[in-house]
Order: structure tokens, then sequence, then C-alpha cells
């Protein structure tokens, strides 16, 4: 096993040096205590109780599920927009803000990003649980055939696919193209197979001039095309809803209401993420309370989107006449789902209010506990708008029923971050997870003490 | 089923599914595992494979005696529908005819005779041994008291049951449970005749039931639905007003939910308010009153509307008004049974009434004597009740059993005297409690697997013929078994023909009787028209309910509420159990499946603090049963009411063990006219268990009027209606969008130059007339024989994972603030929009718009996103959640024989994909195709869908709207016309016809 390094960090009291942050990011590769392999034990049961939850579900049907009539989308779908939602701030914090040049990003762009491309990986594969006939999956994709099938490119399920297949594809190639450099910079002071690992992955990185060069106009040109997506797959998702003409989903406010919320979701994932990453590998001095004062302040901007998005949707479905849409508000408030609706909005619209005091954003804690919350109130939103309003579906009374969900559903939700912890735990003990050359650009340049004595 | 999960279970899972990638696409495979195709190599003549061939014959379901035209697909039966012919149903069956499929396909039937062996268990035994057994016992028990209990047979078997049992120094006796005995010791009483007559509510302008479900239960509903409806039945213009139609009764049945008022008298109160009524009819001289109704001057004043109205419950001025409406009709009918003749007073209650028709000079013209029901051999319970403490008294040695299943509806007696009889033989095709706890069972042939006949009405013989070679082959027809027994060498068919002779005699005018014979075979019987007889009033007429007013004593405790024990309409008196198709049909009223439940009064259940699926001991003086709550407006707050039907201790895997056996209340000892009484006071006692009421509507809480769906329209407000009003037209795009929707509808016509969607294409469409619409349900199982729909047991019901392409919604409207209750009802079914919402938002094409204008499903395309179905408003698309035809599986819709019953010509679905309503798209197709072989277009009328073919009431039309000379497309422009949601532009291709009230409120 390699060892870049195993001299403790020193507990610098001035500024941070080079060589503090390349030691400090590299020491986190460095060999995994007995709590990493408990946390990746335990992801790993996650996602095997999943898989098995899966076979039942590919054996008997997706009756196994809590599915019922009008019911026909539920936990899978929530954890699909969840998930995606979760991937949102990845690129938020590294496409744009990069190309607004913000410096405070550097040092948790990479758990973002890292996040992003996992969180996607994950989300895709609820589309291909959900359906009935799984092992037809890919009569979705548009393959030549000789049957001269194409998919029906009218149906927004299709423009989910290709946004979301965007978007991994994209947010995957910006997530290496900013390892490159980190890799390389471990590579060199690694040993034994990683080695081999890391000076295949550096794709030959020597740090010259040129490849310099070359690399800050291809990184900005990424992040360029990264950022109209930000902004577009959440839309194309939320069409998924607003397109279809169900109350409460049939609504043009869904797309800019999804990317806030979006962005609202995956910035809390960060700090949900960052605050123990941080603790475990005593990162307190690369990430500080600067950077996740900076997260909670976005997290507060698009709360706030998100509060304004709730009280116009009830607002328009008063005002706005159609008795449907009053019906499904009054459902979400009042019906029998009562208590997901609430959960929703006291976790998403009231809590964020008290990110207004500085008190509270310079917290590590309280915004822990805080991102805990806007996480489940974010899953609740999704689950609210997809099982709740379907259930209480507003123009057939006759149907109208309740929904509960099974063992089938929560084993593969359970399962779904089974698979996205043991990535994320599985990279971070193999790339840098703090991204060694940004945050050096951040810093002073070194000089040599004597040159600074003299 | 999907919870219990065991080790074993468990590695299957993992060793069929975990194998990687082959494994994964092999879950999908059942549907397309390899089949062996086997060729017709001696092909049977008048076969054409992939041809259907039709045979007539005779629906034993009940008493009836529906004509069936048995639809037969190489050499299996997989459809009934009415015979045309038949003049009791005319080509219409009901929803427990047609289940007769399930029947004669019933997994639990038994296949070989049984005899108890020494250990007391049943075993297989051959028919030499069978019959050697039989003989003996016969021999042995002579003189020491043969009985023979069959259900009604009014044909040449039961004279073979009667000659064999005269023969051996037996006793035949024939028992129904419900046996309508009121009605004909109520007639004897009030005209000294016990001939049930044919009520004519065809030509009635007033229809007043009291009691009587006959669009359900009472009598002969296919037939009584048909006339009803004519009655009742709004057009426009039309000569004869809308007849009025009045329900009295303290439990509003179908016929109630579909009368235009409700009157919600006490238990047993209904022949008082009858005798209230025709006391103001004589009073006021409202009819020309036949002269010896003088003699009973002194019953109608002992009868005024003051006295009876508080014992009723009723106003005197709603008396008053019923009796001039009634009477004012000039044409009013009215007519008892059902509940109003399971009381100990039913058979005064019936003839109460005919005093009401009598005096109303209704008798003779509405009221046909002559052309009566064949009931005269259906026996009274009174018969029954003796045999059972015969047997108690030891006094019987041998028993037979054929077509009646006395250990359900009987208890107590009955099975202590069951096990002092020597010996019993069953005849029983299914292990019911009777046959199961026989000594030697013989299996008889399914009715569809047999000759016979039967006289359902007076000039009716229809003639019942084997459709198909028997299922299991060793079951052997009990009328042969009769003959064998009897040492004759003839069949049953010699047998029957030999009885068909003086019927030859009288009606073949000259032809040779094998010809008379295969004509009668064709039309299903010879019908002719029975000869009026005319009726007076009766001696006793007048001695009727003596005394001052008052409802008849109720068995059980003074203070108790009274319970109605009702036939169920789908289960009936629980012969239905054991078919799938007729468990998870919802009940018309209550609208709940695969359990019995108790009606409690919404008023009562707050009092009670009772809800829905709360279960109940109900503890009457003669046994106690568990029930679960179901609270309905449609019962009076004193009342509750319980079906029949469930509680099998046997009878097959769909019914045994299921809920409660609502007999177990009921007396086994005969009341006053020798029928039972079905009515009793029982002790209520929560029971603290709940349990959920699997139902086809949705949550109770959320359920609603449904104004949206169903329209109501005053008949006044409607008969205002001229051609091209249109009350319910909606803007269906708001003006600002009308340029754009015309210029889309214009690109859409270029691009339809790509298919075939330019050129002249029907438009399949369908309109479906509320007001003759009684939610009767026979269409839904129609359409589960058409279409295989899967039946999904209990617990998938529980989910609303039912596949009932075709579902009768049922609301409830009023009830608060005094307002009168009703319940409204309209078949959902998918609308075949024009411009669908399914469509688009599926992924793969799977639901795609076809030239003639339907919503087209392709199965086989179909990935299961769902999408369809979330966007569809009416909620009409169905998801395959399991794989219900996979054989041995635990969601198994179709357990071997049931999949005989398949219709070839659609599709059994996969799991994982969904489904819907197609207009029978096979039909139209078949219709079609047979139009191009003989160079013609496809007629009006031509192509009928499953659910309008079997629609007893004609409701449903269907036909194509480009022909502007259609029916459809008349029915289409009816001022009363309107679509579902019609604001939402989806333009459905069905049109309902606004359901039209007498009455005020709409």
């Amino acid at each position: 096993m390699a060892q870049p390094t195993t001299a403790p960090p020193e507990r610098a009291t001035g500024p941070l040096t080079y060589d503090y942050v390349t030691r400090a990011i590299a020491r986190t590769l460095g060999n995994p205590g007995r709590g990493y392999y408990v946390l990746l034990g335990s992801a790993v049961t996650l996602l095997g109780i999943g898989i098995v939850c899966l076979l039942f579900l590919l054996r008997y049907g997706m009756g196994m599920a809590g599915y019922s009539m009008p019911t026909y989308w539920a936990i899978y779908i929530t954890c699909f927009v969840f998930w995606v939602g979760i991937a949102h701030s990845g690129t938020l914090i590294s496409a744009i803000l990069y190309l607004f040049r913000s410096g405070w990003r550097t040092a948790v762009y990479r758990v973002a990003e890292v996040m992003t491309v996992f969180a996607v990986m994950t989300a895709g594969l609820f589309p291909l649980i959900h359906i009935g006939r799984q092992w037809f999956f890919y009569w979705l994709l548009p393959y030549p055939n000789e049957r001269g099938l194409w998919p029906n490119f009218k149906s927004p399920l299709i423009w989910d696919e290709f946004a979301v297949g965007t978007y991994f594809t994209v947010s995957a190639c910006f997530l290496i193209m900013g390892l490159i450099p980190d890799i390389a910079a471990v590579r060199d002071v690694a040993t034994g197979w990683r080695r081999k690992l890391y000076a295949i992955t550096s794709l030959g990185w020597r740090g010259t001039n040129e490849q310099w060069r070359h690399y800050r106009p291809a990184y900005l040109y990424l992040a360029a095309l990264a950022t109209p997506l930000v902004l577009s797959v959440h839309s194309v998702v939320s069409w998924d809803f607003a397109m279809a003409q169900v109350p409460a989903w049939h609504e043009t406010l869904f797309a800019p209401y999804f990317v806030a919320g979006a962005i609202y979701s995956g910035c809390a994932m960060v700090i949900t993420l960052l605050v123990p990453m941080r603790k475990l590998f005593q990162l307190e001095k690369i990430v500080t309370v600067h950077h996740f004062e900076n997260l909670s302040k976005l997290c507060l901007l698009t709360g706030m989107i998100v509060c304004y998005a709730y009280v116009i949707e009830n607002y328009v479905a008063w005002y706005g006449g159609p008795t449907p849409e009053r019906d499904a508000f009054w459902y979400r408030a009042f019906g029998r789902f009562w208590w997901a609706g609430w959960t929703m909005n006291i976790c998403n619209a009231f809590l964020p209010w008290l990110l207004w005091f500085k008190k509270v954003r310079t917290n590590i804690t309280a915004l822990f506990v805080i991102s805990i919350f806007v996480n489940v109130g974010m899953w609740m939103e999704r689950f609210v708008i997809i099982a709740v309003h379907l259930a209480g579906e507003p123009f057939e009374p006759y149907v109208r029923a309740g929904y509960n969900a099974t063992w089938a559903d929560w084993g593969i939700m359970a399962g779904s971050f089974g698979w996205f912890f043991m990535w994320f735990l599985l990279f971070v003990k193999n790339f840098p997870a703090v991204s060694v050359a940004e945050v050096k650009e951040e810093l002073p340049a070194p000089r040599r003490a004597a040159a600074r004595h003299a | 089923m999907s919870e219990q999960m065991n080790r074993r279970r468990f590695l299957t899972v993992l060793g069929v599914t975990g194998g990687g990638a082959a494994a994964v696409s092999a879950c999908g495979s059942d549907a397309q595992r390899t089949q062996k195709l086997i060729p017709y190599l001696i092909q049977p003549e008048e076969q054409v494979p992939g041809t259907a061939t039709w045979y007539a014959t005779t629906c034993r379901e009940c008493t009836a005696g529906c004509g069936l035209h048995a639809k037969v697909r190489e050499g299996r039966v997989i459809k009934l529908e009415g015979n045309p012919e038949s003049p009791i149903n005319a080509g219409r069956l009901c929803a427990r005819g047609q289940a007769a499929l399930e029947g004669v396909y019933n997994p639990d039937r038994v296949t070989d005779p049984l005899a108890r062996n020494a250990g007391g268990e049943l075993e297989k035994i051959t028919w030499d041994d069978a019959l050697a057994r039989v003989k003996a016992q016969v021999k042995a028990a002579r003189g020491k008291g043969i009985a023979f209990v069959t259900g009604n047979e009014s044909g040449a078997f039961g004279d073979l049951v009667g000659e064999w049992t005269r023969a051996v120094g037996g006793a035949h006796v024939s028992y129904e449970p419900f046996a309508f005995e009121a009605l004909r010791e109520g007639n004897r009483l009030a005209f000294g005749t016990s001939a049930v007559p044919w009520y004519d509510l065809a030509n009635a302008k007033y229809i007043l039931s009291f009691g009587a479900d006959f669009l359900d239960t009472w009598l002969s509903p296919v037939a009584y639905q048909s006339a009803f409806t004519r009655a009742h039945a709004f057009a426009a213009g039309r000569a004869v007003p809308m007849a009025k139609a009045v329900f009295v009764g303290p439990r509003m049945f179908l016929t109630g939910m579909n009368a235009d008022e409700w009157v919600a008298a006490a238990p047993g109160t209904e022949g008082l308010l009858a005798l209230a009524l025709a006391g103001v009819i004589v009073r006021e001289r409202l009819a020309p009153v036949p002269a010896d109704a003088g003699r009973l001057r002194d019953l109608l004043a002992r009868h005024t509307a003051e006295a009876v109205a508080a014992v009723a419950g009723v106003d005197a001025a709603a008396i008053e008004r019923l009796a001039r409406e009634f009477a004012g009709a000039r044409g009013g009918v009215a007519v008892a049974g059902g509940m109003a003749a399971h009381y100990p007073n039913g058979a005064e209650v019936v003839a109460a009434v005919n005093i009401l028709n009598y005096v109303a000079g209704t008798v003779g013209k509405l009221v046909r004597f002559g052309p009566n029901e064949g009931l005269e051999g259906s026996g009274s319970f009174k018969q029954m009740a003796d045999l059972a403490a015969d047997m108690q008294r030891g006094k019987l040695a041998l028993l037979f059993v054929h077509g009646a299943n006395p250990g359900h509806s009987l208890s107590g007696a009955f099975w202590e005297g069951w096990a002092k009889v020597g010996y019993k033989v069953s005849f029983s095709p299914y292990l019911d409690e009777t046959a199961s706890a026989a000594d030697l069972v013989l299996p008889d042939l399914h009715p569809l697997e047999q000759w016979s006949d039967s006289r359902p009405r007076a000039g009716v013989w229809a003639l019942q013929q084997p459709v198909m070679q028997p299922v299991f082959p060793n079951a052997r027809h009990a009328g042969d078994v009769l003959l064998d027994l009897a040492g004759k060498s003839q069949t049953f068919k010699d047998y029957l023909q030999a009885r068909w002779r003086p019927l030859h005699a009288r009606y073949a005018h000259g032809k040779t009787f094998d010809e008379f014979w295969a004509e009668a075979l064709q039309h299903g019987g010879v019908y002719t028209d029975a000869p009026a007889q005319a009726v007076r009033l009766g001696p006793q007429a007048g001695d009727l309910m003596r005394g001052a007013p008052a409802a008849p004593a109720f068995d059980g405790g003074a203070g108790d509420p009274v319970l109605i024990v009702f036939p169920s309409p789908v289960l009936h008196d629980g012969r239905g159990a054991n078919k799938p198709w007729l468990q998870e049909l919802p009940d018309p009223v209550s609208k709940l499946t695969w359990h019995a439940w108790v009606e409690l009064h919404p008023e009562t259940a707050a009092k009670w603090s009772v809800v829905d699926g709360d279960f109940l001991v109900l503890q009457s003086p003669f046994g106690a049963v568990r029930a679960p709550v179901w609270i309905t407006p449609a019962v009076r707050p004193d009342v509750l009411a319980l079906p029949t039907g469930q509680g099998h201790k046997a009878y097959g895997r769909y019914a045994r063990d299921r809920s409660c056996n609502a007999f177990d209340l009921l007396s086994g000892a005969a009341n006053a006219y020798g029928g039972r009484t079905f009515v009793v006071r029982v002790s209520p006692r929560k029971t603290g268990e709940h349990r959920f009421l699997a139902t086809s509507a949705g949550d109770s809480r959320d359920l609603g009027p449904g104004e949206e769906i169903i329209r109501v329209l005053p008949l006044a407000q409607a008969a205002k209606l001229t051609p091209g009003a249109h009350p319910f037209a909606e803007r269906e795009a708001p003006a600002y969008a009308e340029g754009a929707l015309a210029g889309w509808a214009e690109a859409q016509r270029a691009k339809a130059s790509l298919g075939n969607y330019a050129g002249r294409q029907p438009r399949w469409a369908m309109a479906i007339d509320l007001t003759k619409c009684t939610g009767c349900s026979a269409c839904v199982t129609a359409c589960y024989a058409e279409n295989n729909l899967a039946t999904v047991g209990e617990e998938q019901m529980l989910r609303h994972r039912q596949m009932s392409w075709m579902r009768i919604e049922r609301y409830w409207r009023g009830g608060e603030g005094g307002a009168p209750v009703r319940g409204v009802v309209t078949p959902m079914l998918c609308q075949q929009c024009e411009l669908a919402p399914c469509e688009p938002v599926c992924p793969v094409f799977a639901a795609y718009h076809t030239p003639d204008g339907l919503n087209g499903q392709v199965y086989n395309r179909c990935v299961g996103t769902r999408y369809c179905a979330n966007n569809c408003p009416y909620k009409v698309r169905y998801f395959n959640w399991h794989n219900f035809a996979e054989p041995g599986g635990a969601w198994e819709a179709w357990p071997s024989p049931l999949d005989w019953q398949l219709n070839p010509d659609v599709t059994v679905r996969e799991k994982g994909v969904m489904e819907k309503c197609t207009f029978c798209v096979q039909r139209i197709r078949g219709a079609q195709n047979q139009a191009r072989l003989e160079d013609r277009t496809v007629l009006d009328g031509e192509i009928v869908p499953a659910c309008a073919q079997s629609c007893p009431s004609e409701a449903i039309v269907f036909g194509d709207l480009h022909d502007k000379t259609s029916r459809v497309a008349q029915l289409s422009e009816d001022p009363r016309g309107y679509h579902v949601f019609e604001t939402l532009n989806t333009k459905p291709g069905i049109t309902y016809l606004a359901r039209v009230l007498h009455g005020e409120e709409a």
C-alpha cells in the first residue's frame, strides 16, 4: 500500500503554505483506518440490500413496490429527482463560480464535483429500475434497428434521458480534467500499484508550461460548456412533470423552481459531506468556516427562491381558478399526506430563514443539522410532488387512493445511498478530495526563507 | 404472497435473477416461452380454426332461465352472450350469467366420483363402484326414508328426479334459498292463485317498487332491467313521458339508486304503506276502482295515511302525494318482493301491494297473469325445514343432493340432522359444504356441458345443449346416472327428447321431430305466447293485516337494531363465490369485493363511533357473525344490512374461509307463509379489530359527489331541450388559442399524408346514456371475459391494482340538510381521446393513435414507464404489477383449466406492461375483415363491443362518428350529451348523455 506521506500535518499557525497543502491533502490518501472500513462496509451492505430488493422486483414485478392506482410513480422517481438535484451544486460550484472567479470554491469544488458525478450515476439507475420491463430499457435509446423504430422525441422522458446523459458526460469530463494535475502531484509521491494507476490516470501530466498553457483554456471551455447544463438538466427533469397535465405538475414555474431546489439540496448535501470529511481528514485549515459561510449563503439564496416558489404555487392555485389545481393544493396541505406536505414546507421554506443570521452561518454544527433537514425536506418535496399529487389525483375522484411504500421501495432507496457512498468513499481514499493545484493558486507563492530574511 | 418470504424463495430469487444479464432477460421470458403447435390432423367438420362456432343454450345460474349464445373456439367455450331470440333476455346477459364460464372451467371441480373411505377422507373411485354403492344404499334404505334435494328444476330433469324418487319410495324436495315463497303466497291471499305474474314494466308510466330489487336479484333481473329502462329512459319528444320510479324500503338497493325517489320506510311497513296508498286512491276516487274492491273497505279504512305514517316513518302528506302520483299516472304498476318479501309478514306485504295494483286498475293490464314465472316446482323453505326436522329425528336413511347447497344456507338444525342420515350422496361438481360432507360425490356435468331444459316462464321452453366436450371427461350427467340407477338403457338426451314429443305435437306445424328438434336447438328453445288469465280479488283479500297498523315483530332482543340479510347481487346465495370474476366484481351499491360487510348509516356509525372496516360481532338469537362495517347513507339509521354469499367453509380456493356467512344469523324455521325470514334483530358488539375493505372506489374521504363526471338534469329542464342546444357545452379552448389550434390541426393533416391517416377513416365512438345505465355491472364481467382481464385477488385490490378496464363509478349525492340521498353511477372506460394525453408522453410509441381514432396500446412495445397512466385524467389505464399469467405463480389469475376460457383473439399481457380498453379492437377488425371479404362497408351496429353487447338496458351504443347516419353520431349530437373533463380539450370519443331525474333538484 502506498503511503504518500506519514508525517502529521504541522499545526501551522501562520498562512497556509504550498507544502502544507500538498501534505495535508496527500495525507487523505493514507492508510484507511477502521472507521473508514466501517463506513465502506455499511455502504456496501446497503447496496447489497438494494440489489436483493431489485432482484425481487425483476422476478416478481413492480407490484413488490408499494404502487397503487393512481400512484403510478412513487419512491423510485422521487429518488431519481432527489439524486439529480443533489448533482446540481457540483457543477454550479465548479463551473459557474469558476467563471465568476470566486476564490473560495477551490477548497470545496472537488467534493462537489465528485458528488455530482456519483449522484448522477445513482439517479440514472432509477428510471431503469422503475420501468415495468427493465430488460427492455434499451428501447428508450435511439439506436438504429432493423424495425426502423425510434423513441418518441415528443416524450419528456426522452428529453430527460438526453439531459441527464449529457450532464453525466460533461460533469465526468470536467471532474477528470480538474483531477489531472492533482493526480500527477500524488503520482510523484506514490509507490506500488497506485503509482501505476496514477501514472495512467494522470494522462502524462508533467506540469510543464506548455501543458498549463493548454490546460487553462480547456478548463475554461469546459466550465463554459457545463454552465448552461446547471440550468438545463433540472429544467428538463421538471418538464417530466410540467408537461403532464396532472394538477400541481402542470406549472410553468417548475423549471426555475426545480433548478433552485436542486442547487439548494446540492449545497446542503455538500455541507453534509464536508463537515464529517473535514473533521476526519483534519482539513480544518483548508476548508474553513469561511467556505461554509459561503455555501450557506448559496443555500440561503436558493432556499429563498424555493420558499417563494411554494408561496407562488399555492397563490396561483388559489387565484388561477381551475378547481382541480385548488383541490390538489388543498390535498397537499390537508389531505391524508398532510405530514409530507408540512415536512417539506418546514424543512425547505422555514428553516433556511435561520441562515440570515451570521451566527448560524458560521456555526458548523448548526449548518450540519440544517443541511440534514434540507436534505430530508427536499426528498420530501419530490415525494409530495410525485406520489402525493398522484394519490390525490383531483380530476377523477373515484380513484383517489392511499399509498404505502413497501420494503422494496425502502430497500432500493437504501441501496442507492449505499451505491453513492461506496463510490464516494472509494474516491476520497484514492484520489485527492480537495484540489491541490487550485488551492495553491489562492496562496501567495512560496519564497525561500533566505530570501525573506534578506 | 409477497410478504411471505422464506429461505427457499429468497434463494430462488437470487438464483433465478442473480445470474447476470442473461438471467435478467429471462425474467420477462415467461410470455415468450417456446410452446408446441399442435396441428389439426383430423379436423372436425364445421370447425374452422380461428372462427368461432356459436351454440344456443340456456343459463342456469339463477331461476330466470335466460337464453345463451355460447361462443366456442377450437372446441372450447370462451364467452357467453345472451340469445337475442330468447323472450326472457333478448340477447342480454347479467354478470352472474357470464361468469358461468368460470364454473365450467373452475379449477376446483370434482373430476371423478369420490367416496368416503375408512379414514373419513374422500377418495377417488370408479363409476361402476360408485353406482354399485348407490344401488346398494337405495336397496337398503327403501322404506326407511329417502329424500332427493334439488334446486329449482322446471324441466325434464326435475321430472326424472321426481319419477325416480317416487319409484324408490322417497320424497323430492326442491330447495332455493331465495324461492319467492312470499310472492306465491301473497298472490294466493290476494287473488287466489299462487302463480307469479309478469309485470309489464316496459309500458308502465309509474313504477313503485316495494323492496323488489328487480335490477339485481328479483325474479328475472335481465328481463326486468330491460323493461325498466324502456319505461324509464328519456327520449326527447317521446309521446309517453319518462316513467317515474319510486323505491320503498329501509335499504336502497340498486333499484333504489335508479329510482327517482327513495321512501325509506321502516322495515316491515311496506305493506301498510301499500294499503294506505290504496286507501287514498279509493277514498279520493283517483282511479276507476273495481266493484269488488268494496270488500276491502274495512281493511283500507284501518290503514289511513295518518295511521300508517307514524308506524312507517313516512310523512302522511308524502303518502297522499305518492297515491295521487301513482293513480294519476294512469299506468302505474307496483311490485313487491326482495327485502319486503323477506319479513315475517312478507306474504301480506305482497298481498297488500297486489291490492294496491288492483284498486289502481293495473291488474290484467300491467300485472299480467298468464306468462307466469316457472316457479311452481321451486318448493318452499318449509319443505326444506321439514326435511331438516326429519333428518334430526333420524327419519332419513338416504339423502341425495343436486344443485343445492343447504350446508351453506342452513345452519344448526340441518347439520345436526346431517349426522343422523345414514348415507349422503351429492351430485355437485364442486366440493361445496354439502358435497364435502357427503359420503359419496358423483360429479355432475356443468350445465354448459349437458343436455337439459327448463321452463322459465309459461310459454317458454328453453333448451340446454352441451356446447363443448366435458372439461373433465370422468364427470357424468346426473340424469344419465339416475337413468342408469333406474335400470334404463336410454341416455338423458333420449329422455329429454321423449319429454319434448308433446311439444312437437303442438308446435311442429308438420315438421318431423328431428327437424323440430334441430330448430329448437338452433333457437335455444320453443317460444310461444301464454294465454292471459283473468284474476279477481280472492276470498281472503279483505282479511289481511288484522288489528291496528303495526310493524311485524322480529326475532331478537326488543331494543336491538334490525338487520336485513339480502341476497348479494353478485354472489347471490353464495353460488357465485367460487368464481373469481364475481368475487372481484364490485357490488353495484357498495363497490366492495372479495368480502362481506355490514351496512351502517353514518348517524349510527357516529353514535357507535365505528369507521369503515371496524369489525362488529352481530349476535342474533340463532347465531353470530363477525363482519366489517361499511358506512353508507343508503340504509335507514335504525337498520343494518348484511349480504349473503360469503363465509363458505368449503367450495374451492376462491370461496373458502372468506368473511362471514349471513345465513348463520337466520332462523332455520319456516315462517307463517312457509318461507324464510331474512330479517332479525341483532345485538352488535365492537371488537376493536379492523380490516381494510377491498373496494374499487378510492378513498371514501375524497370521493365527493362526482359532479364533474356525472351530469344530472331535472326532467322539466331536459324536456325543454331542443336539438342543437348544449347545456353542458363548455368552451374547449379559449378564444385566443383557437387560431393556434387550427394551425396545428392543419399541420397535423399535412403530416398525416405520411401514413394512412389522411384517407377516409372511421372515427370509432361510443355514446353512453346515463339515464339508461343502472350500474348493474354486466358490462364489467363482459369485459373480463372478452379481453382476458386478470383477476388480482383481495390483497392486490386493497392496493387498487384491479384490471377492470370498464369500471362502474358510484357517487352519493344529497343526504345533507334533508336533501334526498341519491346514488349515481357511470361506466368509466378509455375515452379514446382524439387529443389523447397518454400518447405524446410514451417514450417508445407503445401508446399511439390509430388512423380510425383509437388510442392504440402496443403491449409488445410497452416498457412500462407508466407515464401514460399518470397523464390520463380519466385514470383508465391499468398496469400489470405482477405476472398474472404465470402458471403456478403467486398471482396466477387463470389456474388450469380457467385458462381455457382465454380469448385467443386477445393477447394475455405480461408483467410490466400497461393495458387498457381498446373498444374491443379485435371485434372491430373482425367485422372489418368480414366486410372486406363480402366486398362491402361495415354497417352501423355491426360492431358491438363486449360491454355494449351485454348491457341489459342498452345504454351503450358504438359506431362510426364520421358516418352521420349512425346511431352514435346522432346520439353524440343529443342536447344531453357531454364529455367528461371537456375543458381539458382531450376530445373524447365517448359522449355521455346526462341522467334525467324526476324532481326539482339536479
